[in-house]
């Protein structure tokens, strides 16, 4: 006999032969006369209507009450959004920053309130307060921007990577994904990175790769190159230098066995692309070829 | 049932045929569980009356067994003290025997089978009575009480076991 043969049994369920060893058996009667029995059982009555008319009743008691805090809460809304949208509209119009930002291939000249000026390279962001700027001169970077920075109070520029604090200067900062550079051409500049401070005198740089201060030469220009639509590198991985040619000539870089960490000391047009390409190809024994609207940088042995 | 359940539970329309569908079921499910009429009957409106007020919060495919959930932890403290008293159709009455040895043995089993439905653990008893009187099949009675078909029928098995062990006094 099955399991559960007597739950198989009352739904009907046992096959002839089961049934028919189970009729045989000593309880059958007594089985069957239960199941009977309970066949014609019947539960107390129960009024559904009278039942749903009661909760009906119940149920508009309920309904009335929340109706009659309908009109307060409405008002509640109505006020927390008018207060919403003048405080907003308060904090944007006094406090909120400026933002000024620069996509692929793209500069900007900015000046600030106080006649320092900054120029932006390519895909980069600048933001500070305008309405707190005589107090504090800060601004908020990133990407890469050139400053020159009247004299005065201190101007901090802030970076996720670190801040830089000038008095009055010339200098070049450059944050991008895990590369921080900073190079001063003028004046002293600190900068602070990851709880140390450096002083840079006017020609050095700072450089910073995935959270590691790299040794670096001196600059000998008074301006970034960028600004003469030059990118220029000191022993720099090459993944760094093919970032900024995408960002330079707005054109998406694919590589194929390359050897993305060697380093790269020299530097490209960011006006003339097939001149970048062989800046950056020749120099590194690299290769590329153009895929579509991609380029396509490749090892010499790759066949 | 289905094409009347697809829409919102807050629709009078909708809410009354959930009611209409299921409050009887509800009732009898308490009234087996406790053998307590009027709170069977308090029950089934407090589990409306909780499922009206989330009516926004339900889809309607889920309804059922937001009810059933409800009914059921509304008592879940509660401890059986009254005996489930369940009356017989009449057509056993008009059976031709007028014997009255055998109306007398009759009444015996009758006594006999209350005290030993009474003695079931509640889920073997409610499951039992669900199927015998409400004719409810095992798959109903598995996703009223939220377990397998497999074990409604361990249920009925061990119940009517029970029941007959009880009865025949082995």
């Amino acid at each position: 006999m099955q399991e559960n043969y007597l739950a198989k049994w009352l739904n009907g369920d046992l096959t002839d032969a089961e049934l028919a060893e189970f009729e045989n058996s000593d309880a059958y009667a007594s089985y069957k006369r239960i199941a009977d029995t309970t066949d014609s059982m019947q539960a107390p009555e129960f009024d559904a209507d009278g039942a749903y008319q009661a909760l009906k009743n119940r149920r508009e008691l309920r309904d009335n009450k929340v109706i009659t805090l309908h009109p307060f809460r409405k008002f509640l809304r109505v006020a927390a959004v008018a207060a919403v949208l003048i405080l907003g509209s308060y904090l944007y119009l006094n406090l909120s920053d400026e933002t000024i930002s620069t996509s692929f291939a793209e500069n900007k000249e900015i000046t600030l309130p106080d006649l320092s000026e900054v120029v932006l390279n390519a895909d980069s962001e600048i933001s500070y307060s305008e309405s707190k700027w005589d107090k504090k001169r800060n601004v908020d970077l990133k990407g890469e921007a050139f400053f020159r920075v009247a004299k005065g109070k201190r101007f901090t520029v802030a970076t996720d990577a670190g801040n830089v604090a000038v008095l009055g200067t010339q200098f070049n900062v450059e944050n991008r994904k895990g590369f921080f550079e900073v190079t001063c051409f003028e004046g002293l500049v600190s900068v602070a990175f990851n709880n140390t401070v450096t002083q840079l005198r006017a020609g050095s740089s700072f450089i910073a790769i995935h959270g590691e201060i790299v040794e670096s030469g001196a600059a000998h220009t008074s301006e970034p190159s960028w600004m003469h639509d030059e990118s220029s590198f000191k022993s720099v991985p090459l993944k760094y230098v093919l970032d900024e040619f995408e960002r330079q000539h707005d054109i998406a870089v694919k590589t194929q066995d390359i050897d993305l960490g060697q380093l790269f000391t020299g530097s490209f047009s960011n006006s003339d692309t097939g001149l970048a390409l062989k800046s950056i190809s020749v120099p590194s024994q690299i290769k590329f070829k153009f895929e579509g609207d991609k380029v396509l940088f490749y090892g010499e042995n790759t066949p | 049932m289905k094409g009347k359940d697809t829409g919102n539970v807050c629709d009078e329309q909708v809410f009354d045929t959930l009611f209409k569908a299921n409050s009887k079921t509800i009732f009898n499910y308490i009234y087996y569980k406790f053998g307590n009429e009027e709170k069977a009957y308090d029950v089934v409106q407090e589990a409306f009356l909780k499922l009206w007020e989330n009516c926004s919060k339900v889809p309607p495919e889920k309804a059922k067994s937001y009810v059933y959930t409800v009914a059921n932890n509304l008592y879940l403290n509660v401890i059986k003290a009254e005996k489930v008293r369940l009356k017989y159709a009449d057509k056993t009455l008009k059976t031709t025997h007028e014997d009255p040895e055998f109306l007398m043995e009759e009444n015996e089993f009758k006594q006999k089978l209350d005290d030993a439905l009474n003695a079931l653990p509640d889920n073997q008893r409610i499951t039992f009575l669900l199927h015998r009187i409400d004719g409810k099949k095992y798959a109903e009675i598995a996703e009223m009480e939220e377990v397998s078909v497999k074990a409604i029928e361990k249920r009925m098995h061990l119940a009517l076991k029970s029941l007959r062990e009880k009865i025949d006094g082995i």
